[in-house]
């Protein structure tokens, strides 16, 4: 081992005590099992190391470290902008000890050695941050032991420092790519230990996403970006009310649509594959289609949201009872990047090429479909423009994958967006009867009822939570006032320990209380999504005389336990109000004849740049494990502006989004 | 079926392509510039935002035709080495989530602070509010464009 790393032709180091002063020694002039300093020259700049063969040194799925000391995360979990991908490597960094310049990191295909891959529930943190850590951890100490042994140190003497390992003399480093090949013969360590907070580099420090730099060129590839050498480009007709299918078409039109390749009919759809994906849009305008729209033709939002309420047994509001209705529409996930997904299936396998959430689902929807064993599907996730819950589902892979083996040769399937708001799993219409017994006022007891209907439904950032929160929250402030208590005060008397604490804090950032113009008030509302982070707000409006609410301030204070990347945490903070406050003002969407009607941004409009409120965002400090991010930003906001609406208007709105109508004077 | 030259990023390419087809897909589907990303087709969200003469222009409404012979700057040609005022000032302020509208946000910011070296907070409002961000990141953007205009 000790004459294998000394035949290396050169080794760099960094005086400790020449304060930074770059050294070099040539191991030619040591004996093999000597210390190394015997002597120090300067590094000349025109000195440079002769090649070496190349050798990386992976001790465990999670990361590999090469010899220029670079260190490569593989991350496991998608990310589609709640930064996971930074975090993973933050936390892996951290426990190998490098500088963070010195990270990289490589997105796994779906793979079961790394256990179940959906990212959702936000949970990517919690649930591997002990086994994060230890990956880190693990390889650190291998190549502590592989520098005590150059040294003929004890190891545990050893320090590590950004990218080197100590002696325990303290004037003497030997950088970790230097130690691969050693460290590749240790044994896994039995047990190691892992860092104390007071020791954090990385861990705590505010990160931009390390595909920043990417994304700001360009360059960034996201599912759409995937090129493969032959591919097509395809869009798909799919019959607009949910459950039908097509009758027959007429395809003779579209074939002459310059650019188009060849139709494929699929079980219920019809695809366009053409040159490019403008020619397969033009050939899908030209394909005439009758549809064959089933038993939901006449299905609606209304039809279904009187039926839910008629689910819902009531109490009825009495001397005893305090209750209401609250009512959510169907919502839509309408990320910025449509869904898409490319396949080539080819020789009996598939490669697939899925901005998902949920690459071993894909996988496991894409084997089954195409009939090609599991193991011969393989699922490369690219960046990822938003998800949100919606990327959780298979079906835009299994299209591609489908549309490729027809044509056998690789395609990219693009939704427009249109598809992608009228083909959603849409979070669901529901309706919630929500009470409280005068006599014993505790948090209210809730009952819901959604759509139960064939209109698909899914994980939307947060999922029951953002109905949850937002209904309980609204209805302890109507509570606060048919009580004649304070919204805050009732609040401190129904909740404690941490979640008592960011009610306060963030009551006390925003000077809750303070008095408002006419036309103006403040909205509190505090939510645990998932039962794990603490978060509250504090929400300011006003609201014109046309009824329209503008939101001009949220104070946040959040406890998410142990923050990895309070940047970051601010970030999903910033993004979880700015999802919330477009369901809770703006967006919905509506059933009418079986098929969501809206179509594209003027009718599905988001919350835009002159309508983002001003976000502080204040962090408890917490040595609690970490509990998530990604989601819990959102369910408190439209509870925090439904409850600052009443306070500047006087009118209690039941159902979201409150819309100008619903408050003009 | 035409034949176009076009100037993008200060280099010549040549194209064939139906007349009416969009810049944006000759972009991404012809020449492989990829940064120019597609989001809702018609003009309304600015994810696809490029500079024409310095103008900004949502590229999936532009067809080609009307592109040829003059100067189209894409997120690719913004910088040679992400060195722009405006992508330092992104990364300075961590701006990007998913990151997939910040190449039209950073185009549209572009084309503002050409005309507008020093803008107040209202003037980022009325011009950013063409691009759409579904992550929430319009804070930093608005930081971003202010700390950009200060180096610049």
């Amino acid at each position: 081992m000790k004459n294998e790393l000394t035949r290396r032709d050169f080794i760099k180091l960094v005086g400790m005590a020449g304060g930074g002063l770059v050294l070099a020694v040539s191991l030619d002039a040591c004996a093999s099992d000597s210390p190394i300093p015997a002597t120090l020259t300067p590094l000349s700049p025109t000195s440079t190391p002769r090649p070496r063969a190349p050798f990386d040194w992976a001790p465990n799925i999670f990361l590999k470290v090469d010899q220029d000391g670079i260190l490569t995360v593989y991350a496991f979990r998608s990310d589609m902008g709640q930064g996971i991908r930074t975090a993973i490597a933050m936390l892996v960094a951290e426990e190998l000890d490098v500088d963070w310049t010195a990270v990289r990191i490589e997105q796994v295909p779906a793979d079961p050695r790394y256990g179940d891959q959906l990212t959702g529930g936000s949970v990517s943190i919690s649930s591997n941050y002990s086994g994060l850590r230890l990956a880190g951890a693990m390889a650190r100490q291998m190549l502590v032991e592989a520098a005590a042994d150059v040294w003929d140190a004890d190891p545990a003497q050893c320090a590590t420092e950004a990218g080197f390992v100590i002696h325990p003399d303290k004037q003497q480093k030997i950088p970790y790519g230097d130690l691969v090949e050693a460290a590749a013969k240790k044994d896994v360590p039995k047990q190691t230990k892992i860092k104390e907070p007071s020791a954090y580099r990385i861990v705590g420090t505010g990160k931009g996403h390390w595909d920043a730099p990417q994304m700001v060129s360009g360059k960034a590839i996201y599912g759409l970006d995937v090129r493969v050498s032959g591919m097509s480009f395809a869009v798909i007709a799919r019959c607009p009310v949910f459950g039908g299918t097509f009758a027959s078409y007429n395809d003779s039109a579209a074939q002459t649509v310059p650019g188009v390749r060849q139709i494929v009919a699929l079980d219920k759809s019809i695809a366009v594959v053409a040159e490019n994906t403008w020619a397969a849009i033009q050939g899908r305008n030209a394909l005439k289609v009758t549809w064959d729209e089933g038993r939901n033709a006449s299905l609606s939002s209304e039809e279904l949201r009187t039926a839910a309420k008629e689910r819902i047994p009531q109490l009825g509001s009495s001397d005893k009872v305090m209750d209401a209705i609250y009512e959510i529409p169907f919502e839509a996930h309408a990320t910025m990047e449509p869904m898409n997904c490319t396949a080539h299936v080819h020789d009996g396998i598939c490669e697939v090429w899925a901005p998902t959430q949920n690459p071993q689902a894909v996988q496991m929807q894409v084997a089954a479909a195409t009939r090609i064993p599991r193991e011969d599907v393989t699922v490369n996730v690219p960046l990822i423009g938003g998800a949100f819950g919606r990327r959780i589902q298979t079906d835009y892979a299994v299209e591609a994958a489908l549309v490729s083996q027809a044509i056998e040769a690789p395609v990219q399937v693009m939704w427009t967006r249109d598809d992608d708001l009228q083909h959603d799993y849409y979070h669901d219409l529901s309706v919630h009867y929500v009470s409280v017994v005068r006599e014993k006022i505790n948090i209210p007891r809730l009952q819901s009822s959604g759509s139960r209907s064939m209109v698909p439904t899914g994980a939307w950032r947060s999922v029951e939570h953002f109905p949850q929160g937002y209904v309980t929250q609204c209805f302890i402030d109507e509570m606060a006032y048919e009580l004649g208590r304070d919204p805050l005060d009732l609040r401190l008397e129904l909740y404690s320990d941490r979640a008592a604490q960011v009610i306060r804090l963030a009551a006390e950032k925003a000077e809750w209380g303070k008095s408002m113009p006419a036309g103006q008030g403040q909205g509190l509302a505090y939510h645990a999504t998932f039962g794990v982070t603490h978060v509250a707000y504090v929400a300011e409006v006003a609201v014109d005389e046309d009824g329209r609410v503008r939101v001009r301030r949220v104070v946040a204070a959040v406890d998410c336990g142990e923050v990895i990347n309070p940047d970051n945490v601010a970030a999903q903070i910033e993004g979880g109000i700015v999802f919330g406050l477009t369901a809770a003002l703006k967006a919905e969407a509506t059933l009418q004849a079986g098929r969501i009607q809206q179509s594209n941004f003027h009718d599905y409009p988001i919350v835009k740049m002159d309508e983002m409120p001003l976000v502080e965002v204040y962090i408890v400090e917490s040595d609690q494990r970490p509990s998530g991010m990604g989601e819990m930003g959102v369910p408190p906001i439209a509870p925090a502006v439904a409850n600052a609406v009443f306070a500047a208007t006087g009118k209690r709105i039941r159902h979201i989004p409150i819309r100008p109508e619903d408050l003009k004077a | 079926m035409s034949s176009y030259d076009l100037q993008i990023n200060g280099q010549a390419y040549t194209v064939e392509a139906e007349a009416q087809m969009p810049l944006l897909w000759v972009l991404r589907d012809l020449l492989g510039l990829t940064g120019t990303k597609f989001s809702c087709g018609v003009g309304l969200c600015g994810s696809c935002t490029v500079l024409i003469d310095g103008e900004p222009e949502h590229s999936c409404v532009t067809p080609v035709e009307r592109a040829a012979g003059k100067a189209i700057t894409t997120i690719e040609g913004l910088s040679p080495e992400v060195s722009h005022p405006l992508q330092e000032a992104w990364l300075e302020e961590n701006v990007s989530q998913c990151g997939y509208c910040q190449p039209g946000q950073i185009m549209n910011a572009a084309a503002l602070l050409q005309k507008n070296p020093d803008p107040s907070d209202a003037e980022i409002d009325v011009a950013m509010s063409d691009v759409l961000c579904r992550c929430g990141t319009y804070q930093r953007i608005r930081k971003a464009i202010h700390r950009a205009a200060e180096e610049a």
